[in-house]
């Protein structure tokens, strides 16, 4: 090797070590950034001295007062409700979700294409715009305030159907010659569905399970309408939001972080689990478009 | 421009030929327009003859039917019963009684209300033996205009079954000609769950999205064109009534007789903020977020699934949470500015949500926060599906790394992600969380508050709907014109893209 | 085992492009028959519409007598092997061949003596509670078939079995077909791109292109008396060599003009062409690159060629040509015969003549592209 093949052999090598240098020092940059305000989340909400929103993360004095108040407030309340609400609607979304976008993916009837490009444009009207009717429907039923929990899971369930997107490309991508072997064999398309399709569908599914949980799990807009101000039916969300508006930070910062934790434990735990499927979901569901 | 051949075009310099692109893209966009016109002018005359050919065939169907089939266009499902076709018959037969049933009960009372929209709103009368006013409840408004558009759904309904119906005689009468036999209750259960499996399966998905979007949707529009607001409800107020286009002209109008700013005015400056806010919240996140997963994929990077895991992690947290807790860390004294000043780096609290730009410029970064784990994700899935011998073929060639990234990586993302990028823009338009946890919109925008209520810098059309629905007038039918603007922007923006993407592409098959 | 007829069957998609056009065919019992022809013309469809997983858009379809047009694949007592195997993934090899057996309610030990018989006869016995990932190309399409196999059906329909198999595979499969065809004794439909497999196993051909039927026939009769230009293109490897030519009227007789030699006919062709009423016309010759006959010198009727390539195939020598016009001929000559300076002879840039004797002359109208004597 002669000198100057060697040199350049060195720079090479120098260069790429620098390079990656330099990207561990941004990749742990970006992972304190990222991680920065949950760990001052969790540290404020051990915070004693004062319930006030203060310039400093360290607690002063350490203590789960916070949480203990919490059980003092209507947060178990909303907790509940919160989770009544994502199970439910995990559950039902996800049948109604599989169902379309299985039909969209497997069947070919004259109003696929201007059923799907319906749901496209109606898909642009901003959503919120329908709660003012919803709200006032459903308080008809009686499923409005104190009795919102149904009356969510309803509305959240009943529109499910226009997100069929990802599902519906995780179906493209199983070989349609499974069905019609399937049918040639003698299965009826139920049994395809049930015998075939479903045993190869679970990221799908579970994915699907996931994303409809963590939906309503942090939803805001639609509990705030139906649950209108009475505290019995709100979730989370609308619950913890009241308590940081301008005359309650003070009284219930801190009481906020508690809560914040609490409310994020269970997805989180959900996450880490289930990674790999959401995952692969949406990457999946990029591809497609 | 006219079109050049491929080798007329290879002659041209660099530079000319992006002018040769850009032209042909503009000179293409009246004629994508135009297009787009067509296309609606061709749906309607399909339409026209769509009624037309089934009008005919009605007609033709009576004319050559047996007494059974003439008979089925008065009964329904009689042609079925008559044939032996007991289960179809019954719902057939079933929806009419129903149908007509309703109509005579309520239907006709609603459809007969709509157009005023209720006639005696609610009095008060002085009761001397209660000694207090009494209040007594009328017609209402609101129900009044919400069962009569279900009522006209009913209807619709109501004429396609009885198509159906009369459709299914004329093919009875043909099977039987043919010498087959028709299918039995039984058989048409059991197609449920065969041939008609996808009917099954889409009733259900389908009768929820009519229920709960088309129905509202129509209803809002419709609200558009009256003056329902908290002091007209319909009912314990007062009634609301038909206003026209008075709500659009207030809209559209540019000047306003009290000398505060006009709707128009406030529409047209929150419109520009979330146009730009929408641009630059995508192509932030988008390139960041492309650039972090290249990092994390870059090989010898050690750790992968753990850098990766720590971004995928703040996905799970809802929202509300961390935007809620981010807003507070960078308000007036929260750890942001706490930290900043015990450092000694500023001496007065930076006005991150106080200050108009500061405040838009805020929202974007802390956007990215927000945006690119998952961009990060798919953008990860997206490299790792470009084939590794196309770099082994550029480093050959001689390609440096950035050359690599901009001729392989970036081109073959932007091809697969194009329609991504169009629904991210569109989904970050109305991107309510972000700002709403964030600002609530502020600060205020006192010229644009004047008149249409509180208004804030940051503001976008989604969040100021959501205020004028929840503040303290709730006028909704100003909700519903702005409803529908926003429809309009987002649907003629989808519409020009999605015309002008394909030959984008073409042109650069070029390359 | 039963027949299968199409009458005027038609397949029509959604945006009005016509795949097949009016097909009718009357497969016998226990008769095997290809469908062939280049992708894109309609093959598989028709395929497809027989085993009802396409809609038929005209046209009566009867298997055994009865109209099956409306029935549901499950209902129409058929089995299929698909072009990539179409195996249940989350299923064992045994399940895979059972999962038909079980749908229809059969008695489990039924199910396992007829499965473990037919996984006998593939020699896939040591594979039955593999998954299928765990196969290789050549096992999977064995579980395939086996799974078709099982059923007794009817009619046994196979779309491009082998062209997912390597070359040496497909040559061993074709065998096994050909074996599996006299154990199950029942009528098969077969689709294949690929003219030698079409050749080797078909009891009869159906040579299709852009939804018509060119050609039925034994595979005798479509490789020596091809109907029109296609057909004789397709079948036969390497392709025949056509060629511009005239075709001249001289009292009773007709001899072909071509590149400036004239070449006699025999008997049969001219009597034909005299019934047929042909005179003088232009012509497109067609001569098969085996039956074309290689002169090393000049003589009379010899047309005089320049070699351009010569590739060696161990048995036969294939010589890519050039005439005079510029024309290209390829030639195939067996080697066993050849004598050590005719070899030497046959090097780049060489002269060379050839003729083309009257049996094996094929004659194609210009304009019509149909052949002159037969059809």
């Amino acid at each position: 090797m002669s000198e100057t093949s060697m040199k350049r052999h060195m720079g090479l090598r120098a260069s790429r070590t620098l390079a990656n240098t330099l990207i561990y020092i941004l990749l742990i940059a970006i992972s304190i950034i990222w991680l920065i305000p949950f760990f001052c989340i969790v540290l404020q909400s051990f915070r004693v001295e004062s319930t006030w929103q203060v310039g400093y993360v360290a607690p002063k004095v350490w203590g789960l007062d916070n949480y203990q108040k919490l059980f003092a407030t209507d947060f178990p309340r909303w907790y509940m409700n919160t989770f009544i609400i994502s199970v439910f609607t995990a559950l039902l979304q996800t049948v109604i979700v599989l169902c379309m976008s299985y039909t969209l993916s497997r069947f070919r009837f004259k109003m696929r294409k201007p059923l799907m490009r319906f749901m496209l444009i109606l898909g642009m009207f901003p959503g919120m715009l329908t709660m003012i009717i919803l709200y006032r429907v459903l308080k008809d039923l009686g499923l409005t305030q104190a009795n919102a929990v149904p009356g969510l899971i309803l509305v959240y369930v009943a529109s499910s159907g226009m997100g069929y997107y990802v599902s519906k490309g995780f179906f493209d991508t199983i070989p349609k010659s499974l069905d019609e072997a399937a049918r040639v064999d003698g299965a009826t398309r139920f049994q395809v569905l049930r015998k075939i399709i479903l045993p190869l569908s679970k990221p799908i599914v579970i994915y699907t399970v996931l994303t409809a949980f963590m939906g309503p799990w942090g939803d805001y807009v639609f509990a705030r309408y139906i649950s209108f101000g009475a505290s019995a039916g709100m979730n989370v969300a609308v619950g913890l939001y009241n308590w940081l508006t301008p005359d309650q930070i003070n009284n219930n910062y801190t009481l906020f972080c508690a809560g914040g934790v609490l409310v994020a434990i269970p997805v989180t735990l959900l996450f880490l689990f289930l990674q790999k499927y959401y995952v692969e979901g949406v990457t999946g569901g990029a591809v497609k478009g | 421009m006219a079109q050049l051949s491929d080798l007329e075009y290879l002659k041209l310099s660099k530079g000319r030929r992006l002018g040769y692109r850009l032209g042909r893209f503009f000179a293409k966009i009246p004629k994508s327009t135009l297009q787009v016109f067509q296309r609606i002018w061709e749906f309607l005359k399909l339409c026209v003859t769509t009624v037309g050919r089934e009008a005919k065939d009605i007609i033709t169907t009576f004319v050559h039917g047996d007494w059974k089939t003439k008979l089925s266009y008065l009964v329904m499902g009689f042609g079925c019963l008559a044939r032996g076709q007991i289960l179809r018959g019954l719902l057939f037969l079933l929806f009419e009684i129903v149908f007509i049933g309703y109509m005579v009960l309520s239907g006709g009372y609603w459809l007969s209300m709509m157009p005023s929209l209720g006639k005696v709103g609610p009095t008060e009368e002085y009761n001397e033996i209660y000694d207090a006013y009494v209040h007594t409840y009328n017609d209402n408004s609101f129900q009044i205009l919400l069962y009569s558009v279900l009522t006209i759904f009913f209807i619709i309904a109501f004429i396609y079954t009885w198509r159906v119906n009369i459709r299914q005689n004329k093919m009875a009468e043909k099977i039987l000609a043919s010498g087959k036999k028709l299918k039995s209750s039984k058989e048409d259960l059991r197609s449920m769950v065969d041939e008609s499996f996808h009917k099954t399966l889409l009733s259900l998905p389908l009768t929820g999205i009519i229920i709960f979007t088309v129905l509202p949707i129509i209803f809002m529009v419709l609200v558009a064109f009256t003056n329902y607001d908290g002091a007209h409800d319909g009912y314990i107020n007062n009634l609301f009534h038909w206003v026209g286009l008075d709500n659009f002209n207030t809209m559209l109008n540019w000047t306003n007789a009290s000398g505060t700013q006009s709707y128009a005015a406030t529409f047209g400056e929150i419109l520009s903020w979330t146009l730009m806010w929408a641009f630059f919240a995508t192509l932030t996140n988008y390139f960041l977020g492309m650039f972090v997963a290249m990092a994390i994929n870059k090989k010898g990077i050690k750790g992968k699934k753990l850098w990766r895991t720590i971004l995928v992690m703040t996905i799970a947290i809802p929202q509300f949470i961390s935007l809620l807790y981010v807003s507070k860390m960078f308000a007036k004294d929260g750890i942001v500015n706490g930290a900043l000043m015990s450092l000694g780096w500023i001496t007065k609290a930076l006005p991150f949500w106080e200050d108009a730009t500061w405040a838009r410029v805020s929202v974007i970064i802390i956007n990215i926060w927000i945006g690119i784990p998952y961009l990060m994700l798919m953008a990860t899935g997206i490299l790792m599906n470009i084939p590794a011998d196309l770099y082994e073929s550029a480093r050959i060639d001689g390609a440096n790394p950035w050359q690599q990234y901009t001729r392989i990586t970036l081109p073959y993302m932007l091809f697969i992600t194009g329609p991504y990028l169009l629904t991210s823009f569109t989904g970050n338009m109305n991107n309510f969380n972000v700002i709403f946890f964030l600002t609530g919109g502020a600060p205020t925008n006192p010229a644009a508050s004047s008149a249409s209520g509180s208004v804030g810098y940051t503001d976008l059309l989604i969040t100021w709907l959501f205020k004028i629905t929840t503040g303290p007038e709730s006028k909704y039918y100003l909700a519903s014109v702005v409803g529908i603007m926003v429809f309009v922007v987002v649907a003629l923006i989808s519409l020009i893209v999605y015309n002008v993407l394909p030959s984008i592409k073409n042109e650069e098959d070029f390359q | 085992m039963a027949s299968v007829k199409l009458t005027d069957v038609k397949k029509i998609y959604d945006n009005k492009v016509t795949a097949v056009h009016d097909f009718n065919l009357e497969i016998k019992d226990k008769e095997f028959v290809v469908f062939v022809g280049p992708s894109g013309c309609g093959k598989s469809t028709t395929l497809r519409m027989i085993a009802g997983l396409e809609d038929i858009s005209e046209g009566t379809l009867e298997i055994d007598g009865e109209v099956v047009n409306d029935l549901q694949p499950k209902d129409r007592n058929i089995a299929m092997v698909f072009q990539n195997y179409a195996l249940y993934p989350h299923m064992t090899v045994y399940d895979n061949i059972a999962f038909s057996l079980r749908l229809k309610k059969m008695p489990e030990d039924e199910i396992y003596e007829r499965v473990t018989n037919a996984a006998q006869i593939l020699g896939i016995t040591e594979y039955l509670t593999r998954k299928p990932r765990a196969l290789s190309g050549g096992q999977r399409q064995r579980v395939a078939i086996g799974r078709a196999m099982v059923r007794n059906a009817k009619v046994f329909l196979m779309d491009e079995p082998l062209s997912n198999l390597d070359a040496k595979l497909r040559n061993q499969m074709r065998a096994e077909i050909i074996l599996l065809r006299q154990k199950l004794d029942t009528t098969f439909i077969y689709v294949t791109h690929d003219q030698t497999e079409a050749m080797t196993l078909g009891d009869r051909i159906v040579i299709m292109k852009d939804g018509f039927i060119e050609q039925v026939g034994t595979p005798q009769e479509v490789f020596d008396t091809p109907v029109n230009l296609f057909v004789a293109g397709f079948i036969g490897s390497p392709q025949m060599n056509f060629l511009k030519a005239n075709l001249v009227k001289e009292g009773s007789g007709y001899t072909v003009d071509v590149l400036g030699v004239k070449l006699p006919l025999n008997e049969d062709q001219i009597a034909v062409l005299t019934q047929k009423g042909v005179g003088s016309q232009e012509i497109i010759l067609g001569v098969r690159p085996e039956h074309t006959s290689v002169l090393f010198d000049n003589q009379e009727g010899a047309i005089e060629c320049t070699i351009d390539v010569n590739e060696m195939m161990g048995s036969e020598l294939h010589l890519h040509l050039s005439s005079q016009n510029d024309d290209k001929i390829i030639v195939r000559l067996p080697t066993v015969d050849l004598t050590k300076e005719q070899r030497a002879s046959l090097a780049y840039g060489n002269k060379m003549y050839i003729t083309f004797p009257a049996k094996v002359m094929h004659l194609f109208d210009p304009a019509t592209e149909r052949s002159l004597i037969d059809g």
